[in-house]
């Protein structure tokens, strides 16, 4: 909160192309707070561009341009060095550890109490509060939901991605969650970028939308 | 007494092999005596009981378990299977066996079985420790080789060789096939002071360390060396203890004669290949190892396999054979037929064959085999020796040194390799 | 799931009977088999009372502790070391295309019996080998080979060295397996990106994410895999020390001694050996529960890399290693083959000749059917049962027992040489004298486990909604069975197919025992010949052991390419 001026996620003249022919091109910048949401068609390029974020490119494709993550080049960092939080629309909680154990997994090192506390206090703001022995596979959609987006921001990323985090969810769930994501991501100052393909999600994230079209976009290149 | 203490056991707890044992016994008691006997009955009578024999085995299908470790040897019965089939219409399978016990154990779990006239094995290639085991648990069919026509061109009133097998009377339960020697061998290109006698060989592994060493017991054999060595050293010993040697050990034959083998080994141990720690478990590997040459002298049973081993570059060109001067261990195999063989006629008749001129003299060429025959070549006619003659080309490894002037040692009495065995793990079973 | 009452119906659903039969009676009756004599009951040889004489007999063996120790040792250092390989191989090709290599390259180990894997690291490993051929004489100055007592060293390292060469690529093609499933293994690497996320360095997200995990379904295999190696008779017979050597090799001796009476003691010994065995799977869940208790809080403490870079280079070098260990063994092997005199310090043989193979493959033609036909029928047999086993499953909808499902291991838990004398016995009783059907009924104990877990998750993970949506056409269950079902799993089929035959192909004791050594295969001849002279051809035949299976899984690997290919 004390770096929100300087908080942000620049995707600087990105070109990503697949065996010579151009995916998708871009040039953005998120800040703290703020959500960027990307919709298109499935082959738009949406999955490419998350996992160019992250660091976990496949071979096949090729990558020009630069990522910076509050004014630092992060473009050829290892994934688990860049401190970007990734939440997909499966939890994918770890089965063989508790609630607490997952969210403390991903918690920085530290004293064990201080962790402990801070886990508690952490669910209790979510609706979760005694919830931490418990097992993720005995937990509702919406509750593993809720613990998989705390386990993302008490890791303190410094950006946060979100990859069709709402869609397996129902509405009236979907609509308590999605509020529930980018109050946190406001209150933590993450720049975000979402992936979806839902325009509910877009207006809720009242933030820039693009559209990809893998068509115009292949047109476009020859 | 043996045969009395089976029945009795047979009697209680198997009345309804009564009748069974019953005809055991009656031929047990009766072999012993009569077996001269029946080897000399009338050629009359010989050749009623043979046509009858001829006639109900023919196109019989024949299990012969034989050692299958020897690529020579399983063409020689190859070709044994296809003349027995020209001459018999017999069909000859051969049954491989990597351990002739394979097949005792067969015919044994077969009794256990109660399984007394179905047996899988009609023939079996035998000698000594187990042919002693199948006599003693009454696994052969008994009083069969006499009945052999060719049996009588071993003449065996005349070799008393051709009747005992280790020592133990065969009692007809065997027929001769072959015999062997221990015959040493080395590479003439990197040894030039051959150790000829045992004492010699002990000096020269000192010389030497790491180049010489016997498979472990009870490998067939590590226990021929063994029994090499005890032999030439109770030749100190007056010969009324080393006549105890040839019969079934006591404990006091046993303190009179085994201390000096152990003596002798507690000195040539330190100076064997691995530093006597370890030991190859077969005879076999002894040649692999001088193919590697790791071994530099070595020792088999069956000299032929020398030069056949040369010839597929499984020993160097320059190895050389010889017998030692002290003597060389020699014994007779023989072929066996199961008490519950279910084609013994057919049986007999691939015995017999085996013991035929034709089959003996092709056996004793270098090339085929090399094994020496078992027949007495006074006893054939002008034709059957010619088939003996030798025109081959040899290689040299094949000309055995000192094999005229070397005396041939017999067998000891079987018990012993059970008392050597033992004592020998104990003492360096566990390193 | 209502179904019909058809025969095919009927037949399916009273296959997991048969199965459980074929697989329990054989093992019980074969422990009966053995147990009977071990407590002094052995007719044959005159022994009607019961009594401990022969546990008596077996304890007073000279060296018997030792010969346990080795067994015990020998096993649970060989499985363990093969796990932690598997688990750093993983850990450090995790997400890497040299994974995929490396699996490549043992996958082909993975076929290859287990007597010839011991022959293969014997030409290798020996003082005379080509290991020491290849610094000899201008490094060490070696002109003859070194009297070292390795391999057949004392503390079984060279057991060792063989057990874990030929475990490991069975480990890490178990855990590759799982991995390969998509719903487990998507979901393991998509855990791992989140570890990676939260900014675990991957070998690290590895340990604490996919491990806890993976283990999970890697334990049986492991087990099986302690089980057999701690009673397995080729590697140490091969490899190992004699003085004395392991009590599994020791039992065999015993049993095929010509001392008849030693029968009783190698009975009584096959018990000690059972309950060494359980020992060690008891051994092995204790450590798998001090892990779990020591490694609770490492997995939650939050750090993120212990090392990671080390213990990757660490990995790096163990696998080369093994690889170029694997490499030239097979390399030593092909030359010995064709070699002709091949004196020592020499790197290569004076001449290469084809003697050996052309000698060989003549003598090779009535061993090579033996082995085809009683692979072929074991493994049609296996598959076709296990079909109907997991059809039946299908049509119950639940998944057999999991007692059932313990009972397709026991073959594989339970030490072979401990029930396979009295299996023989077993075949006496039925009086049973056709080699060919016990052989193949021998061999079914081994092959039928594999073919099971080999097809189970392939048929289970085929979507239900096929099936239902054939049903509701009014498509009979049985056509289903054939002509939807099966069709779709050709390529697991074919591959669970190659891996019976595989199996089949390799066994060794089986085939000698209830075969009453009247049915020679290529494996009997190969152990023979293994214990014999000449190198050379015991080096052709133990590579025809290795080519005959790669052969079928090549087949298996490709007739669903040209299959489909064909079709458009």
């Amino acid at each position: 909160m004390k770096s929100q001026s300087m908080s942000s996620l620049k995707i600087d003249n990105l070109q990503l192309s697949q065996q010579g022919k151009l995916l998708l091109s871009l040039n953005e910048e998120v800040k703290g707070g703020e959500v960027l949401t990307i919709m298109g068609p499935s082959g738009s390029g949406k999955s490419t561009l998350l996992n160019w974020l992250v660091g976990m490119l496949p071979n096949d494709f090729y990558a020009n341009g630069e990522l910076y993550l509050n004014q630092q080049i992060i473009t050829n960092t290892a994934s688990h060095l860049r401190n970007i939080g990734l939440l997909y629309q499966d939890p994918l909680l770890f089965p063989h550890l508790t609630v607490e154990g997952n969210i403390a997994f991903a918690m920085p090192k530290g004293d064990k109490q201080t962790r402990k506390d801070e886990i508690s206090e952490a669910l209790n703001q979510v609706g979760l509060a005694g919830m931490e022995k418990r097992c993720p596979q005995n937990l509702s959609g919406g509750q593993q939901a809720r613990v998989a987006l705390l386990r993302v921001l008490l890791s303190k990323p410094k950006a946060i991605l979100l990859d069709e985090p709402f869609s397996k969810l129902d509405s009236q769930l979907r609509q308590e969650t999605r509020q529930l994501v980018f109050e946190q991501i406001q209150r933590y100052s993450l720049p975000a970028v979402m992936v979806t393909h839902d325009e509910s999600d877009a207006i809720a994230a009242q933030g820039k939308v693009i559209t990809l079209d893998a068509l115009s976009l292949n047109k476009a290149a020859s | 007494m043996q045969v009395n203490s089976y029945f009795s056991l047979y009697l209680n707890k198997y009345w309804r092999q009564l009748v069974i044992s019953l005809c055991l016994l009656s031929v047990f008691s009766l072999s012993s005596n009569s077996f001269a006997n029946q080897v000399n009955s009338t050629a009359e009578s010989t050749s009623r009981v043979w046509k009858n024999v001829e006639m109900r085995g023919t196109k019989q299908n024949v299990y012969f378990h034989a050692w299958g470790g020897d690529q020579q040897i399983n063409n020689y019965i190859q070709w044994v299977a296809e003349q027995v089939k020209e001459k018999y219409q017999i069909n000859l399978h051969h049954v491989k066996l990597t351990d002739t016990s394979e097949a005792v154990s067969r015919v044994l779990a077969e009794k256990a079985a109660d399984n007394h006239r179905n047996g899988q094995v009609d023939l079996v290639w035998i000698n000594g420790a187990n042919f002693a085991s199948m006599a003693k648990y009454q696994l052969l069919a008994a009083d069969w080789a006499g009945e052999l026509p060719n049996f009588q061109l071993t003449n065996p009133t005349n070799n008393p060789a051709m009747t005992r097998d280790f020592g133990v009377p065969t009692q007809g339960m065997e027929a001769p096939w072959g015999q062997a020697a221990l015959t040493f061998y080395f590479d003439s290109l990197k040894v030039n002071d051959v150790p000829e006698t045992l004492s010699d060989l002990l000096i020269w592994s000192e010389k030497h360390p790491g180049h010489f060493t016997y498979p472990k017991p009870p490998d067939f054999l590590g226990m021929s060396f063994l029994k090499y060595a005890l032999l030439v050293l109770s030749e100190s010993q007056p010969s009324s203890i080393q006549d105890q040697l040839y019969q079934p050990v006591t404990a006091e034959s046993e303190a009179a004669l085994l201390p000096a083998l152990w003596q002798f080994l507690d000195q040539l141990h330190p100076t064997l290949w691995r530093q006597g720690k370890h030991f190859v478990s077969n005879g076999l590997a002894l040649r692999r190892l001088m193919s590697d040459t790791e071994l530099q002298v070595s020792f088999t049973f069956s000299a032929a396999e020398i030069p056949s081993a040369i010839s597929r570059y499984d020993l160097p060109d320059s190895t050389r054979s010889y017998r030692m001067k002290d003597g060389s261990l020699s014994n007779i195999h023989f072929v066996a037929i199961p008490y519950n063989s279910p084609h013994i006629e057919g049986a007999k008749l691939v015995a017999n064959f085996l013991l035929s001129p034709e089959a003996q003299a092709r056996k004793q060429k270098t090339a085929i085999w090399g094994d020496s025959s078992v027949l007495d070549l006074s006893q054939l006619t002008p034709t059957q020796k010619a088939l003996f003659d030798v025109n081959e080309k040899q290689h040299l490894s094949a000309n055995i040194i000192n094999i005229d002037n070397t005396r041939l040692l017999s067998e000891l009495h079987p018990s012993w390799v059970k008392v050597i065995t033992e004592q020998w793990l104990t003492r360096y079973g566990v390193q | 799931m209502i179904v019909a009452n058809t025969l095919f119906t009927r037949l399916v659903r009273n296959s997991p009977y048969l199965l459980i039969a074929l697989l329990v009676v054989p093992v019980l009756g074969g422990l009966l088999g053995v147990l009977l004599p071990a407590f002094g009951w052995f007719p044959a040889l005159g022994a009607n009372e019961f009594g401990l004489f022969g546990f008596i007999q077996l304890f007073n063996t000279p060296g018997i502790e030792r010969m346990v120790m080795l067994s015990f040792g020998t096993s649970l250092i060989s499985t363990l070391l093969a796990f932690v390989i598997t688990v750093l191989i993983l850990a450090s090709y995790f997400n890497s295309p040299w994974l995929k290599r490396i699996q490549r390259l043992l996958g082909p180990i993975l076929v290859i019996p287990h007597a010839a894997a011991a022959i293969a690291i014997g030409f290798l490993i020996t003082p005379s080998g080509f290991l020491s051929r290849l610094v000899s004489p201008w490094l060490s100055g070696w002109d003859v080979p070194p009297d070292w007592l390795f391999p057949h060293d004392p503390y079984g390292l060279s057991i060792i060295l063989g057990l874990t060469l030929k475990e490991l690529p069975f480990l890490l093609l178990i855990a590759l397996g799982v991995l390969a499933q998509p719903e487990i293994g998507k979901t393991l690497k998509a855990q791992h990106k989140v570890a990676s996320s939260l900014g675990y360095c991957p070998m690290t997200g590895f340990f604490k994410v996919i491990l806890p995990s993976l283990y999970g379904y890697m334990r049986l295999p492991i087990l099986a895999v302690l089980a057999y190696s701690s009673a397995s008779v080729e590697i140490p017979l091969i490899l190992g020390s004699n003085t004395p050597p392991t009590l599994a090799v020791a039992i065999m001796q015993w049993f095929s001694d010509v001392d008849l009476s030693l029968r009783i003691k190698a009975s009584s010994g096959a018990i000690l050996q059972i309950l060494i065995t359980l020992s060690l799977l008891g051994s092995w869940c204790l450590l798998e529960l001090l892990v779990k208790k020591c490694s609770a809080s490492f997995l939650v403490n939050g750090e993120r890399e212990y090392g990671g870079m080390l213990i990757q280079r660490v990995t790096h070098l163990i696998t080369t290693v093994m690889l170029s260990v694997i490499g030239l063994a097979l390399v030593a092997m092909v030359l010995w083959s064709f070699a002709g005199f091949w004196s020592f310090p020499d790197l290569l043989p004076q001449q290469l000749v084809t003697l050996h193979w052309s000698s060989a493959l003549l003598q090779m033609q009535t061993p090579l059917f033996n082995t085809l036909v009683i692979a072929i029928s074991t493994t049609l047999i296996a598959i076709a049962l296990t079909l109907f086993v997991l059809e039946a499953e299908q049509q119950n909808t639940k998944t057999i027992s999991a007692i059932s499902g313990f009972i397709i291991y026991l073959p594989l838990l339970i030490p072979s040489i401990a029930f396979l004398f009295g299996l023989v016995w077993l075949f006496e009783q039925v009086n049973s004298q056709h080699a060919y059907i016990n052989v193949v009924f021998s061999h079914l104990l081994f092959v039928l486990p594999y073919v099971f877990l080999s097809l189970a998750n392939s048929y289970r993970r085929l979507d239900p909604r096929f099936s239902t949506v054939a049903a509701s056409l009014g498509v009979p269950p049985s056509k289903i069975f054939w002509q939807l079902k099966l069709p779709l799993l050709l390529s697991p089929i074919l591959i669970a197919s190659a891996l019976g035959l595989a199996i089949s192909f390799s066994q060794y004791l089986p085939t000698l025992l209830s075969g009453a050594g009247r049915i020679n295969t290529i494996t009997t001849e190969a152990v023979t010949l293994a214990n014999g002279a000449s190198r050379r051809t015991s080096a052709v035949y133990a590579l025809m052991q290795m080519l005959l299976p790669a052969l079928f899984f090549i087949l298996a690997w490709a007739a669903p390419k040209l299959f489909f290919r064909n079709r458009g």
